[in-house]
């Protein structure tokens, strides 16, 4: 190992990089691009399920009823329509999400104090949402039974009003939301974002960059000088390295200022478990250059490892307690989910080296087999 | 005369000239073996994987409970947390073992029974229970808390009505609202087949991004795009066979994809038209090569279309509608959703699939990708055309 040559690898490399200047724009921009964006649309949150009401009862109670979901944010009232056909055509064509059909005599039912029943219609082609306008369906309709059982059973046993609605609630429920106690999504979501990203970006930039160079030939200058594979290694990924690290601080400052996400955790922990994890996924990029040949298979092979494994099994999305054991074993098997652990803990939880010491050492042993695989496989005397 | 009735249709040189540009560009992407090794697995592996993977539900999420009153009472309203939605994870002593379970995501929710519940229960007296959810994934945070509402709302009201005398024999009986649920279109909640679909729409998207665009950046960073230039094609006649062959190719991985692993594997219904289907993917390819081709031309070399592709290919998957809600977004949000091609094809794919309904439903979907289609490869050419002309 030549300091001298590292450093002036990694000083070509940096001005390839900026005389580049659309891809030097882009390297910097597109994190910071992404970040904005969905940090901004990527709302978890299901409101303003557009819905429609078939009212077969059409009496006053009939009416309130469905005003409690007409009134709810979590609903986007869009009209009443005549009878159950019409609601086919709606429902498939996206027009609403949701139906909620009030049978005749329902007024006349709860009058008696009998049950009434309603129906409500869902498309179940987004199971997750689903499962959360179902909840919002529960949680109105429970709240529409306790104030009849009050109103009815205060009438009956002739108490006031509020006494009797203590009597049918003799349970109350409160919830206290932990960690995050707004479940604002845009704190959650915000710093997995930074590990959603830096996911991305750093595979890319550094598979292309090194593939540019097997692709146009000018490795072969790299072939026949004094340099070893690991200064090339080295001073090649540096300043890809950097430019993603500068990134990573970026995405943290519009995480905690833009967003407002609260950060409760220890920086130095935070920014040293960073540099390992973009040391990873430059990793990742390495690697991926040294197996394919052109810049475009690199490419594809870039996004196919790195963007799918980043958005389905890193846990920003989907819940990973509820993975598969097969898919849960390959999210075990990439770096994205210790890293989000890790943000998360920093983050909302304000825990650090004594909760998280494994996540880092399985990402240090990750950026360790990396560069060893990448070093492995590079040769300075390819085959054919 | 004789040459027309012999090369049949192709021997219109406008016609050949297509034919034999799309050959060199199948053969050129089939002798990437790295890349087709990737790309069969993209269509095979990678949506078994995401469709039998991947569950947005919240199942046998683990929950303790912090049983401060050790009555038949209190154990009843513990025991009602089961399976699928919860899993009874044992008892914590005190609130600093119930925190502790909590921080170390042993547990994602502590349900908190104060002492003389029980007792108080029976005099009447309104009490409060307390369940603590690890709300780090607001998601599940919010199903959890949801369904632990409902569970004890349920719990509450029989509690009521056994005191006040109102149990009947099927239940409680009072002026209850009680919904039927139906499901539609799905109606087990099977994830598998929302994640299939949109696991293979984003396979289809990347490919016809990533494909044509970096094709046509190979041409012109190696100089080879100078040789075609000389020759009489036109740049239509250029950009046109590279759309066409990544166009058969995608479909042809589409087709192994549905028949090979969501149709047996997974029972995907597909109760619409398969050829509705693969019309309009093939419309949603052409419109989209048509923004990587797009990329391509502002892009002078491969690394910068790398960069390029990631800033249209990130949006359009995660905001298209499959992950989070159009409606749920704000306003100015909803009007880049509406210019990504992917959220056109999402309707029509789930559409088609998943509800069965056909182009009489769908026209506004294939009018609009359509429409932007028509304007990407109208830029993409001008631009070409500018660049080489």
């Amino acid at each position: 190992m030549n300091l001298q040559r590292i450093v002036a690898l990694a000083w070509k490399e940096w001005r390839e990089i900026i005389r580049d200047r659309l891809f030097f724009a882009l390297a910097f921009v597109v994190p910071a691009m992404l970040m904005l964006l969905f940090g901004f649309g990527l709302t978890l949150d299901v409101e303003n399920l557009p819905f429609a009401v078939v009212d077969y009862d059409k009496t006053a109670a009939s009416r309130d009823y469905a005003y409690r979901f007409i009134s709810s944010r979590y609903f986007a009232f869009q009209g009443y329509a005549a009878d159950e056909h019409d609601v086919d055509a709606l429902l498939a064509d996206n027009k609403v999400r949701m139906v909620l059909v009030i049978p005749p005599r329902f007024d006349e039912r709860l009058g008696r104090g009998e049950p009434a029943p309603v129906q409500v219609l869902i498309d179940g082609t987004f199971p997750e949402r689903t499962q959360t306008s179902m909840g919002y369906v529960a949680a109105i309709n429970s709240a529409v039974s306790l104030d009849n059982m009050a109103h009815a059973l205060s009438r009956v046993r002739g108490i006031p009003l509020p006494e009797a609605r203590q009597r049918v609630q003799p349970v109350k429920l409160e919830v206290r939301y932990l960690y995050n106690q707004s479940v604002k999504s845009i704190w959650s979501l915000a710093p997995k974002l930074i590990m959603l990203i830096m996911m991305l970006s750093p595979p890319f930039l550094t598979a292309v960059g090194v593939v540019r160079e097997k692709e146009s030939g000018s490795i072969f200058n790299i072939y026949s000088s004094t340099v070893s594979p690991g200064e090339f290694l080295l001073g090649k990924l540096a300043p890809y390295v950097a430019i993603s690290i500068a990134n990573a601080m970026f995405l943290w400052l519009l995480a905690t200022w833009l967003f407002g996400a609260p950060f409760k955790g220890d920086p130095l922990f935070f920014a040293f478990a960073t540099v390992l994890y973009v040391i990873c996924t430059t990793g990742i990029g390495l690697v991926i250059s040294m197996l394919v040949q052109t810049q475009v298979a690199a490419m594809i092979v870039a996004s196919i490892v790195s963007i799918i494994p980043a958005v389905l099994y890193s846990g920003v999305l989907l819940p990973l307690p509820s993975l598969s054991p097969a898919a849960s074993m390959l999210a075990h098997a990439l770096p994205p989910m210790y890293y989000t652990n890790i943000v998360v803990g920093c983050f909302l939880k304000a825990v650090s080296w004594h909760a998280l010491w494994l996540e880092v050492l399985v990402l240090a042993a990750y950026a360790v087999g990396l560069f060893g695989l990448g070093y492995l496989l590079f040769t300075k005397r390819p085959k054919s | 005369m004789n040459n027309m009735t012999n090369g049949g249709l192709f021997s219109v040189p406008g016609l050949r000239r297509l034919r034999v540009m799309t050959q060199k560009e199948l053969l050129q992407l089939f002798r990437d073996v790295a890349l087709m090794v990737f790309f069969l697995y993209s269509f095979t592996g990678d949506i078994y994987l995401a469709a039998s993977g991947v569950s947005m539900q919240l199942k046998n999420a683990a929950i303790a409970t912090l049983d401060a009153d050790y009555s038949f009472a209190s154990r009843e309203l513990a025991s009602r947390f089961q399976p699928p939605y919860f899993q009874p994870a044992g008892s914590v002593a005190d609130a600093r073992q119930a925190i502790r379970r909590l921080d170390d995501g042993d547990v994602m929710a502590v349900l908190d029974v104060p002492p003389r519940f029980q007792e108080r229960l029976q005099r009447g007296e309104q009490v409060s229970v307390q369940l603590q959810v690890d709300t780090s994934n607001s998601v599940l945070g919010f199903l959890a808390s949801s369904y632990g509402a409902q569970i004890v709302g349920k719990y509450a009201l029989e509690a009521a009505a056994q005191r006040e005398g109102l149990a009947a024999a099927g239940g409680i009986a009072g002026p209850l609202v009680e919904a039927d649920t139906r499901v539609w279109y799905n109606p087990n909640q099977n994830d598998a087949w929302f994640m299939g679909i949109s696991e293979l729409l984003t396979v289809v998207t990347l490919f016809s991004i990533l494909l044509p665009a970096a094709a046509m950046v190979r041409e012109k960073e190696r100089g080879t795009i100078e040789q075609l230039m000389v020759t009489p094609l036109t740049s239509f006649q250029i950009l046109f066979p590279k759309v066409v062959a990544m166009t058969l190719v995608i479909l042809a991985g589409s087709a192994i994809a549905l028949f090979g692993v969501l149709g047996p594997l997974f029972q995907l219904p597909m109760r619409g038209s398969l050829v509705t289907f693969f019309l309009i993917t093939a419309l949603y390819v052409f419109t989209t090569a048509g923004l990587g081709l797009l990329a391509a031309t502002v892009a002078r070399n491969l690394a910068q279309v790398g960069m390029l592709t990631v800033v249209i290919l990130m949006p359009m998957l995660l905001l298209s509608g499959a992950w989070t809600p159009i409606e749920a977004m704000p306003p100015w949000m909803r009007g880049l959703a509406w210019i990504s091609p992917l959220h056109y094809f999402l309707d029509a794919a789930y559409g088609i699939l998943l509800k069965g309904v056909g182009l009489d439903l769908l026209w506004d979907s294939v009018l609009a990708m359509t429409g932007l289609g028509i304007i990407v490869f109208a830029a993409g050419m001008r631009r070409f055309g500018r660049q080489f002309g």
